[in-house]
């Protein structure tokens, strides 16, 4: 089987893999990261409606009969086909049932012949969505917490710890990267940001187990005097076949949903699955070309510090 | 494992077959316009309200006032009253008594067009008008404002449980009034337009304290806490207020769910045709085995599995079951390289197989555990109050109250029985299929398994 060195090219892994990071990190303070207001409060509803309706007439009778600003943004419908209009309030304290039914009546009788209807409402008071933001908070500390007590018993008898320090490293690697899908994307951080990143710690770090698990392998078959750097191009190059088929697969189901999602613009599926297929990408890339390549150079970096003192 | 006889391979088809027929169109039979279902199938779905459309809402009493656990308890009662008397019943109620929150979703009523959800999240969260009247639906006797609390307790005689209700001053002497007219008649209990009992005065009762018996047999426990709840819901001192609602119209989410189950078939199709053209018998075995694993994850959704309930399935929850799809054949993907490894060593084709499974086993395992954990903090932290997973965690979640969403809670449960099929499928059913079809003839040739030809 050919051989690729790909210890010997890791300049180009990290500077891909590092550039990415310091866009995702400039993309956040120039594009803004936005919070869903399932996060931060707010209220959001989508109105159907009939024939043509006039949009700024639109807005101005959301405005007037709320009393508070309000944007105006128009999508297609999975279904129908026809237009609809969201409505997102500026103000982030939520609207009452009444206020509710008050608009949709105001609507009702301004553009009487337009069948105009609340198809969906979502309105998160602060407290609320300050509670279940900090909840998911936990719950991604927990996750990470529960994911490196794994990575440290696993790697225990395995590589020593540099190499639970580089799986926890290739992990935010991949993390980072999926998030960054959010920001560019101009996706909200909602619960399915949390799904994703939950979903990301539990899936990239297998891939990074299998390379390792390689490379403690092949430390007994090989010869004692292979250098770190053959170790390590070996132990990927063995695994990569099974790293590529089963991102493939994984990529094609998920590939599967982000397209069907997007073809009939079902945003909280696509909001999801997308940030998840580049996710499971930063993941493949991880595992390959960043672990093994690092765990090479810092073992290569000790014996040179050792040999040299 | 060593001895796996040549039939093996039609009895573990024929068991995937039989059961994905029975996970996906159930058994029901009709007679006449009654149908009974014994085994339900994928209609039988509880799809969640981001499918089907419906509410959720929070209530919480108005800021600053803490609520007992009694109080909301008795404000839940009140909910599920109206819900019923909405022709509402399935439903799902959660109270947080650390939050004083109660979560509340319904679903959009079959086949109403005009639903009004606000007026009906509205009315919900109103506070509670409690009459007593004579008899079934004479004058009003006393009111709410009348009733001090009331108490389920066991019967003095021992005959189950009984209510006990206490009044206020003015409340006594009203009661007093009537039941020294009403005796042998009956003073009915009405919460809104709703009949909630209606017991018979059996003398005068002078002392502002009253108990409601319940008949010859006394109530049982539940049912005088639920009613003592509801009558102290009448006399709640404060309104609900809503918290967060939203509502979603059914015609958005079907068209969605749509969209994602024709993913999941095209996205089963493709993964089986790679898996086939790169590991060929094994590639053929794994696809059969992932038909096992998608079955054996729609069972857990339907209720298939007797006394595991059924679990209401969202459109996350879908995506779940499709990234389950393609995460799943990653034990074949490794067992199959590993066969194909072994064959160019040299080895036989059945010990090819074996070694194949019994070395990659702790890789596949590791690789699921962590899948595992990641579901169980899934469910944990956006399941509803007092589910298995959010309890176990709820060291860990309690402050926060529990979730604005249970779209996500679909996703972790969808993937941690991907998990356990996984296993069943994946590994077990998989392996003996193989060991099975390299018995025969035909079959026994290395280049089918990966091997050179």
């Amino acid at each position: 089987m050919k051989q690729v060195d790909i210890v010997g090219r890791r300049k180009i892994w990290f500077s891909i893999s590092s550039a990415l990071i310091v866009l995702i990190i400039v993309a956040s303070f120039v594009l803004g990261v936005k919070l869903d207001i399932q996060f931060s409060g707010g209220t959001i509803i989508t109105y159907t409606f009939t024939g043509q309706a006039d949009k700024a007439s639109f807005e101005k009778t959301v405005e007037d009969s709320l009393g508070q600003p309000v944007t105006l943004r128009e999508q297609y419908d999975v279904n129908t086909g026809l237009p609809n209009y969201i409505i997102t309030l500026t103000n982030k304290s939520g609207i009452t049932p009444d206020q509710q039914i008050a608009v949709n009546e105001a609507l009702q009788a301004q553009f009487p012949e337009n069948h105009v209807d609340a198809a969906s409402i979502s309105n998160v008071d602060p407290t609320i969505g300050r509670d279940f933001f900090l909840k998911s908070v936990v719950a991604v500390l927990a996750a990470s917490i529960l994911m490196i007590i794994y990575i440290a018993f696993r790697f225990r008898k395995m590589n020593g710890w540099s190499a639970g320090v580089i799986a926890v490293m290739a992990l935010l690697h991949d993390l980072i990267i999926a998030y960054g899908a959010f920001v560019i994307c101009g996706f909200p951080l909602n619960d399915s940001f949390i799904a994703v990143m939950l979903t990301i710690l539990g899936y990239s770090i297998n891939n990074t187990i299998i390379v390792y698990d390689r490379v403690r392998e092949n430390r007994r078959l090989l010869p004692a005097k292979t250098t770190y750097k053959d170790l390590v191009n070996v132990s990927v190059n063995q695994s990569m076949t099974r790293s590529i088929n089963t991102t493939v697969s994984t990529v094609i189901a998920v590939g599967c949903v982000c397209a069907m999602s997007l073809i009939y613009h079902v945003n909280s599926i696509l909001t999801f699955s997308l940030p998840l297929l580049v996710g499971m990408f930063a993941g493949f890339f991880s595992s390959i070309f960043i672990s093994g390549p690092l765990w090479a150079f810092w073992q290569e970096h000790k014996r040179v510090q050792k040999s040299s003192s | 494992m060593r001895k796996v006889g040549k039939p093996v391979v039609f009895v573990i088809v024929a068991i995937i077959i039989v059961f994905t027929t029975l996970a996906f169109f159930g058994i029901s039979t009709s007679y006449g316009d009654i149908t009974t279902t014994y085994i339900k199938g994928v209609d039988d779905i509880r799809w969640g309200i981001d499918i089907r459309g419906g509410v959720d809402v929070t209530f919480t009493p108005p800021e600053g006032y803490d609520a007992t656990p009694d109080e909301m308890a008795a404000a839940e009662s009140i909910i599920k009253v109206r819900l019923v008397s909405q022709n509402i019943t399935d439903y799902e109620t959660y109270v947080d008594e650390a939050k004083d929150r109660i979560i509340v979703r319904f679903p959009w009523k079959e086949g109403e067009t005009d639903f009004n959800p606000e007026q009906a999240v509205k009315e919900l969260g109103e506070t509670a008008l409690l009459t007593f009247r004579e008899n079934q639906s004479g004058p009003v006797v006393i009111e709410g404002k009348h009733v001090k609390s009331a108490s389920a307790e066991p019967s003095p005689d021992g005959r189950g449980s009984q209510v006990k209700l206490e009044l206020t001053g003015e409340g006594a002497e009203l009661f007093s009034d009537a039941t020294g007219r009403l005796i042998g008649q009956q003073i009915s209990i009405w919460m809104d337009d709703t009949m909630i009992s209606a017991p018979r005065v059996d003398s005068q009762i002078p002392g502002g304290v009253a108990y409601i018996t319940g008949g010859a047999q006394g109530f049982d426990v539940k049912e005088a806490k639920a009613l003592a709840d509801r009558i102290n819901g009448g006399a709640l001192p404060f309104k609900l207020e809503t918290e967060n609602f939203s509502t979603i119209s059914p015609t958005l989410g079907f068209g969605a769910r749509d969209a994602m189950v024709t993913a999941g078939v095209i996205a089963f199709i493709l993964v089986a045709i790679f898996i086939i053209i790169m590991y060929r018998m094994c590639g053929v075995v794994a696809s059969i085995a992932l038909v096992g694993q998608v079955a054996g994850m729609i069972a857990c959704l339907t209720g298939f599995f007797a006394p595991f309930p059924s679990f209401t399935l969202t459109l996350p929850g879908i995506a779940g079951i499709i990234l389950s799809i393609g995460m799943g054949v990653d034990a074949n993907v490794i067992t199959s390289e590993r066969i194909k490894e072994e064959l160019r060593n040299g080895k036989t084709l059945d010990g090819a197989i074996d070694s194949g499974f019994q070395r990659t086993f702790s890789a596949i395992f590791d690789g699921n555990i962590t899948m595992v954990i990641v579901a169980i903090i899934l469910m944990g932290a956006f399941g509803p109050p007092q589910s298995v997973f959010n309890s176990l965690l709820s060291p860990i979640f309690r402050w926060f109250g529990p979730s604005a969403t249970g779209a996500i809670y679909s996703f972790g449960f969808t993937l941690i029985v991907g998990v356990i099929f996984n296993f069943i499928m994946g590994v077990t059913a998989s392996r003996l299929m193989l060991k099975s079809v390299s018995k025969f003839k035909p079959f026994k040739k290395p280049w089918l398994f990966g091997g050179a030809k």
